[in-house]
């Protein structure tokens, strides 16, 4: 249960820290775009302000120079009106003139106060319009409908105070039945008292077009007031937020209602919502300096200015959420790779390692002390291309002999290593109770073969050499001819055969050579002869040869160290292609002083034996060995013998055994040799005195007694005899 | 070499004096044939006075066990001198017998 908690823990943990991280990244995101959003709004908001400000400004000017230009027009012209007061005939024609000379004033008028002509009517006012691009005149307009004149604003106002006055908007009924507003001025007479209202008529048509050509957003709209927010102009009536123009004007004329002022500026502001849609507005007014005393109203809605903000504000966001996708995904790639990397240089690190492991295996698998023995110096040398290599040589002494052997197997590293250390084994564990070179090399090569379907081969050469007689028994598989140094150098007769691990049922063939003493038996790979400089040019048996001649009598280690620093020296700064192995052993035989000889022969019968133990005995006593030592001699000598007599001739058939003892001051030798059929004790399996009772066999202990019991046992079969020497060092 | 066969305390002994060499060994496994047929006693080899054996006396010895062995008796051996104790020590022998 608890597993199964702290798994889940361990689960969600992972699970957790990934989703706090999109957590963190989504708030992340969300953080930059609200911030930018509203700081952008506020922006926005700074800039709504400030363009709606200056389109209040804007239309207001155009308004104000629309009525200066009326005025002016009116003003300029006041002297003339003044002359035609004398002249009423005339009026009607200048008036025509007038509005003629100015199409954009829907009319032109003189209103005369009540009476002032006496062959007029008493309301007399002649009146000039522009209607569709035809002047009219009329002088009658007060007997049409009832149109008292002295009862408007445009009359009463100058005539009251004497000054110019804008009236408030109206439609003209009487004539042109447009909306207009007349700008009037007081006209007075020579006498200097007023004689009439000089009117100009300025269609509001125009000016609603003028103010709605063109507005800082699409559905923003500007509208038109007087003083007392009466409406003056207003786009037309089937603009899109049609139903918002009396909202806003409500708003604008209702004091209650909060109003906020535009910074640095007079201009009001008012923010309302929209009866059509709820839409989020506001609504920008302003009074016109001077007379008329109107007010310009803009309003603009939210949507329009923030809405483009709100579309940016989402594409924004898709924006980094891809970005943080793609920043996320580059950041997995690289660690992926990163970790990639690392582990790939692990494993770099890792091989590099077991190389180093695998050829520190394999130079311990080679032998490093010298051999113990005054017969014999051995010196060796193995110059790996790689870390392993496919190159070995190997040599132990049993029983007297010298095992030895050099290989070099097909290819190079590892591959090569791997079967080499197989060869190298099999060498080893088959050298170990085999003596004939030509058997373990046939035993050796059934073994490769088995299983062999890479197709490798090496090339091996064995040798055992006897040490009490310098006699050399070998075979070779296909390797580099040895070379035999005494004043020159010659190439051993060897019989090529066959690599090992190329034919399984291969006869090896077996010989041997007689080392003379002081000899020197050279062993080397291929990697010698064919080692090559930077022009391709191999090292050669030639100068191998040379080499040898050059080095003979020194000791086999000089004798290497030459040969290599020859080859080096030849190679230069080329790269070492091959293994290069050498193996000098060097042949030196001690001359013996005996202290004691003595010889004894039987013939193959086993009651000969008590004789033979007797001898034994005189002969230890000679030596003053102690009881116990001479009891291990005569077991041995006795082991040994009986061993001949029971295998050496077949049954029935009489054979001779003779022994001889021969002791120097170092050791005490017995040598039993007899004429039978072939037979080396050496070679008899070891008992393993582990086992128990019912496993034990009865038998075989005879000459695993004598192993116990001397220090060496040396067979060697001589010119047809089979020679068995025990050694006792003393 | 000399051997005789007695009954001591329900035990089979046999004594063994002088040289138990390869050449004795023929003569010894016969007089000793007694212990191999035997079946139901414990054995006791008394080789106080043994001066010495091959590895066919060593042969002989180990028929005897595991003869014995195979009725689920013991064998003893008595008195070996340091000699022969080595001798059996060398070959695993003093893994198998008893020693008294």
């Amino acid at each position: 249960m608890k597993k199964i908690v702290s798994q889940t823990k361990k689960l969600l943990k992972g699970r957790t820290w990934l989703s706090l991280m999109i957590l963190g990244v989504a708030l992340l995101v969300e953080l930059i775009s609200a911030a930018q959003y509203y700081y952008t709004k506020s922006i926005l908001e700074e800039e709504l302000e400030t363009r709606a400000a200056s389109e209040i400004v804007t239309k207001a000017i155009l308004v104000k120079g629309m009525l200066n230009t009326t005025e002016g027009v009116l003003n300029s012209h006041v002297d003339d009106l003044k002359q035609l007061i004398k002249e009423p005939q005339e009026i009607g024609d200048a008036l025509e003139s007038i509005v003629e000379a100015n199409p954009y004033f829907n009319g032109l008028g003189l209103a005369f106060k009540p009476g002032y002509y006496d062959d007029e009517d008493d309301l007399f006012e002649p009146w000039a319009f522009n209607i569709n691009n035809e002047i009219k005149v009329m002088k009658d307009i007060a007997k049409r409908g009832g149109h008292d004149y002295t009862t408007l604003n445009f009359y009463t106002q100058p005539i009251a105070t004497g000054k110019p006055y804008w009236s408030d908007p109206y439609i003209d009924y009487d004539v042109t039945k447009k909306f207009i507003t007349t700008y009037s001025i007081p006209l007075r007479d020579s006498r200097d008292s007023i004689a009439a209202v000089a009117g100009i008529d300025l269609s509001l048509s125009w000016l609603s077009d003028t103010l709605n050509n063109r507005h800082i957003y699409p559905s923003s709209f500007c509208l038109l007031l007087t003083d007392d927010g009466k409406l003056i102009s207003q786009p037309a009536s089937n603009h899109p937020r049609h139903c918002d123009f009396d909202d806003a004007i409500r708003l604008i004329n209702d004091s209650t209602v909060h109003r906020r002022v535009v910074t640095n500026t007079k201009i009001n502001v008012i923010e309302f919502k929209s009866e059509k849609d709820g839409e989020d507005a506001c609504v920008f007014f302003h009074h016109m300096k001077g007379n008329p005393h109107w007010q310009v109203a803009v309003v603009c809605y939210d949507n329009e200015v923030f809405g483009q903000l709100d579309k940016m504000r989402f594409r924004i966001l898709l924006l980094m959420i891809l970005g943080f996708a793609l920043l996320g995904y580059i950041i997995y790639r690289f660690f992926k790779n990163n970790n990639q990397l690392i582990r790939s240089e692990t494993d770099r690190q890792r091989i590099e390692g077991e190389l180093q492991v695998a050829q520190r295996i394999q130079s311990e698998m080679l032998p490093h002390a010298s051999v113990d023995h005054s017969n014999i110096d051995i010196a060796s040398t193995l110059v790996a291309a790689r870390e392993v290599g496919g190159d070995i040589y190997d040599y132990f002494i049993r029983d007297d002999k010298l095992f030895f052997a050099i290989g070099d197997a097909s290819g190079k590293g590892v591959p090569s290593a791997l079967v080499m250390s197989v060869t190298h084994s099999l060498f080893r564990a088959i050298g170990s109770r085999e003596s004939n070179p030509m058997r373990i090399m046939q035993l050796i090569n059934h073994a490769v073969c088995q299983g062999n379907d890479s197709s490798m081969f090496v090339t091996f050469f064995i040798g055992v050499l006897d040490l009490p007689t310098g006699r050399m028994h070998y075979c070779n598989a296909g390797h580099d001819t040895p070379l035999i140094i005494s004043d020159t150098a010659s190439k051993l007769n060897v019989k090529p055969n066959l690599p090992l691990g190329v034919m399984e049922d291969w006869q090896y063939d077996g010989q041997e050579a007689q080392l003379q003493p002081n000899n020197i038996f050279l062993l080397y790979t291929d990697g010698l002869t064919e080692a090559m400089n930077s022009t391709r040019q191999q090292f050669g048996l030639t100068r191998v040869i040379s080499q040898a001649n050059a080095n003979a009598g020194v000791s086999p280690q000089r004798l290497l160290d030459n040969v290599l620093r020859e080859v080096h020296t030849f190679v230069g700064d080329a790269e070492q292609s091959d293994d290069l192995t050498m193996l000098a052993i060097k042949y030196m035989p001690t001359t013996e002083t005996f202290i004691l000889s003595r010889e004894i022969s039987i013939t193959n019968d086993l009651r000969h034996v008590e004789t033979v133990n007797d001898w034994v005995e005189e002969v230890c006593h000679k030596l003053s060995m102690s009881e116990s030592n001479t009891s291990s001699m005569k077991l041995a000598v006795e082991e040994a013998v009986v061993n001949v007599i029971n295998y050496a001739y077949p049954a029935g058939e009489t054979g001779d055994i003779s022994i001889e003892a021969t002791a120097t001051a170092m050791a005490l030798k017995f040598k039993i040799t007899d004429s039978g059929v072939s037979f080396a004790p050496t070679d008899a399996p070891d008992v393993d005195t582990s086992l128990s009772a019912e496993e034990r066999r009865i038998g075989g202990l005879g000459i695993f007694l004598v192993r116990q019991l001397m220090d060496t046992i040396n067979y060697e079969r001589i010119d047809g005899k089979n020679v068995l020497t025990l050694t006792k060092l003393r | 070499m000399e051997t005789k066969i007695s009954e001591l305390d329900g035990k089979l002994v046999a004594t063994l004096n002088g040289q138990l060499d390869t050449a004795a060994a023929v003569q010894v496994e016969k007089e000793l044939k007694p212990l191999y047929d035997n079946e139901d006693k414990d054995i006791v080899i008394d080789c106080e006075n043994m001066e010495y054996i091959a590895s066919s006396g060593l042969r002989i010895m180990l028929g005897i066990l595991k003869k014995a062995k195979q009725h689920g008796h013991t064998v003893t051996l008595t008195g070996l001198n340091d000699d022969i104790k080595n001798v059996f020590k060398m070959t695993g022998f003093i893994n198998l017998f008893n020693f008294e």
